[in-house]
């Protein structure tokens, strides 16, 4: 049986690269041995039941709200979270996990999926660039999490949830923190895409995802370009 | 030959009294400051030139536009191959008087540019012009051109522009504002938000590029409901063409006058004309597709205009053929991931080099290398170079592709000598480019100048 992961609305949520996270995990599976496939699902089609990853990328106001209403009417993204499944979302696809966003220069509120306890409003001004953070729960080398942030929302993480991460570089949530996680179900800002710069963030949810551990999978490129974002931000 | 009849609307610049005074003073000064940025390596100063114009004489843009015939050329990609064509189309129309074309040429299209170049040509009545997409509007409501060609929108350097549909906005307004006094505008009908912002001219030709990018449109800039699409279709010999709609409102790709049908291009007249460009592409055609039917606006007949566009080798240094530390190289610039799908097809060698960085000018994000589909190259050899190859490294590595990463530019060139029969490929994002175009001793174009950031309403998030 092959894995599935699925990229959920990739042309309303899919403005940065976003697909790029869904071919990293196919990837590090297939390269241990593991089926994988990557599903790309668009608005009109019915999600997919029995996916293990669902993935949500960034996306512009009209985008966002249309994604909330088509996902709110599928169903079928809240009984994966239900059932454990791994959903990880990015950028505006962290924002409409949460419980509220706000659209427009008037900030008109909208309901998201209340998936993940958090809040998300107009921050005082646009976050935009490389953003460096450590990873609560890591220790060592694969601490840090490295990408590129484009945000105008700010997000308050709520009591039902826990930080992803510690800002060091950036801005994340606005607070300090970065991202927030909530079971199975994950919320970042970094795209970049987050998870070919952060192979143990990948791993970490595959293995949610899997329900085991998984092998060791070195990519030297990926360690040097690590090393060499670090460095950029002096770190 | 001219095969039509060119009027010159009013007189050649000619602001009168003071205003010419402040205005040659400025030329003057720019002029100078130009040559300082010559004679110290900084460029060709063509943008130096304008600023230095502008802040002496703010209205020195609006003064230059004055009196001349103005074609305009806007959209995300190939507006300085398309403003190439267009000038060339219009030089062979006017035959002996070809003199009178004036083209901001060296791509500098922002207003520095734009008025340096019309600067420098004084006396020549008919101005072609690449115009980015932020100066649109300002070119309108000042140049009252008689044609706009709008191209295409894609995501390009999200970090500085949030949300195109902005752009968009503002090239709609514009031409709504103008109504009757507004230009004919060339419109590419594949792309709904060109059509969007197209929809209120007085007049619109719509050309069917028969372009395949698709991943920047998926809901109604008009309504905000999906939008839905059928790609193109091969039926025996012939093609039937995609189409657009949304699901929501009337919005909906309109017939196309002009379009492209394989190599050749269909004029209005029903003719079904070969092309034979000399740059390569199939997004080249339906640039030439563009060109063609403002030409024919502008009074150049199709047979002629095409004459003109076969000229075109090289515009601003893209697809030339040089020698970059002792390796034939073939340079092709691209900026966003629409560029990067239609050229990266292009590059055929094995090696080929790629280029990236991921400044100001190129886009400080690199998040769309994963948009790209670099798959395709598996089989062959990737040599990545640029400040950033690093991060295309991880691309590849991820698409199965060999490659190995040389972040000196001329090193690359000299890892790949002999390897490959004729120029090895190379494809490279902005910067890369202009220190490729200098190692190659090929003429530079000019760096684009600081703007406000635009569309900072809402936007992506
Ligand atoms: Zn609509």
């Amino acid at each position: 049986m092959s894995v599935r992961i699925v990229l959920v609305y990739q042309s309303l949520l899919g403005i940065y690269g976003d697909r790029g996270n869904g071919t990293v995990l196919a990837e590090r599976l297939t390269r241990r041995g593991i089926d994988a496939e990557v599903l790309v699902v668009e608005p009109g089609t019915e999600l997919p039941e029995d996916a293990q990853v669902y993935l949500l990328g960034g996306g512009e106001d009209g985008a966002q709200t249309t994604a909330v209403r088509e996902l709110t009417k599928d169903g079928a993204l809240h009984r994966a979270a239900e059932r454990g499944a791994v959903v990880f979302g990015v950028c505006a696809g962290y924002q409409i996990l949460g419980n509220t966003f706000t659209v427009g220069d008037r900030q008109q509120e909208m309901p998201g999926l209340g998936l993940l306890d958090v809040d998300t409003r107009r921050g005082p001004e646009r976050a935009v660039g490389e953003i460096l953070t450590t990873w609560r729960g890591r220790s060592g080398e694969e601490q840090w999490i490295t990408g590129f942030e484009n945000h105008g929302g700010f997000t308050t993480p709520g009591p039902g949830c826990i930080p992803l991460a510690d800002v060091v570089v950036g801005v994340g949530n606005g607070d300090g923190t970065e991202g927030a996680v909530q079971g199975s179900v994950f919320g970042t800002y970094p795209h970049g895409p987050v998870l070919a710069r952060n192979p143990a963030l990948a791993d970490h949810l595959l293995e949610i995802a899997l329900g085991t551990p998984l092998d060791p999978l070195p990519m030297p490129e990926v360690d040097r370009l690590r090393a060499e974002r670090r460095k950029a931000l002096g770190h | 030959m001219v095969p039509m009849s060119v009027d010159t609307r009013g007189q050649l610049v000619r602001a009168s009294g003071p205003g010419r005074a402040r205005l040659a003073l400025a030329q003057t000064a720019g002029r100078l400051a130009a040559f300082a940025s010559r004679v110290s390596g900084r460029g060709s100063g063509a943008s130096i030139r304008g600023m230095v114009m502008m802040r002496l004489d703010p209205g020195a843009l609006g003064k230059l536009l004055g009196g001349r015939r103005v074609l305009a050329v806007s959209g995300t990609n190939g507006k300085t191959t398309t403003t190439h064509f267009l000038a060339a189309a219009i030089r062979a129309g006017l035959g002996p008087g070809a003199g009178r074309v004036v083209s901001n040429a060296d791509g500098a299209n922002l207003h520095h540019g734009i008025a340096s170049a019309l600067g420098e040509q004084p006396r020549a009545d008919v101005a072609v012009l690449e115009v980015d997409e932020r100066v649109v509007a300002d070119v309108l409501r000042l140049g009252r051109p008689e044609v706009l060609v709008l191209l295409n929108f894609s995501r390009d350097q999200l970090d500085r522009h949030h949300e195109i549909k902005a752009l968009a906005r503002s090239w709609r307004d514009a031409l709504a504002q103008m109504g009757a006094d507004g230009p004919v505008v060339v419109a590419n009908a594949e792309e709904p938000l060109v059509v969007w912002a197209a929809r209120p001219a007085r007049e619109v030709i719509w050309v069917d590029t028969q372009s395949t990018w698709s991943q920047d449109a998926a809901l109604c800039p008009e309504c905000g409901s999906l939008l839905t699409r059928t790609d193109p279709e091969q039926a025996g010999d012939s093609v039937i063409p995609g189409h657009w709609e949304c699901t929501g409102c009337d919005l909906a790709e309109p017939p196309a006058q002009v379009r492209v049908s394989g190599d050749r291009i269909i004029d209005r007249q029903g003719r079904e004309l070969p092309t034979d460009l000399q740059v390569p592409g199939k997004f080249n055609i339906g640039n030439a597709a563009c060109a063609l039917a403002a030409a024919e606006v502008f009074g150049v007949d199709s047979v002629t205009a095409l004459s003109g566009m076969r000229t075109v080798t090289a515009p601003a240094g893209r697809f030339s053929v040089t020698t970059i530390a002792g390796t034939p190289a073939r340079l092709m610039l691209s900026k966003n991931p629409a560029g990067w799908a239609e050229s990266l097809p292009l590059a055929t060698t094995d090696p080929l080099v790629l280029a990236i960085d991921a400044v100001a000018a190129d886009g400080k994000d690199l998040s769309w290398l994963w948009d790209v589909e670099f798959e395709q190259l598996r089989g062959r050899t990737v040599v990545c170079t640029g400040p950033r190859a690093a991060d295309l490294a991880v691309r590849l590595s991820y698409a199965g592709v060999a490659h190995e990463v040389i972040h000196d530019l001329s090193a690359a060139f000299r890892s790949v000598a002999g390897k490959v029969d004729g120029p090895v490929d190379v494809v490279s994002t902005y910067t890369p480019f202009q220190r490729l175009l200098d190692l190659g001793g090929v003429p530079r174009t000019t760096k684009p100048t600081a703007l406000p950031d635009v569309g900072a309403e809402g936007g992506a998030r």
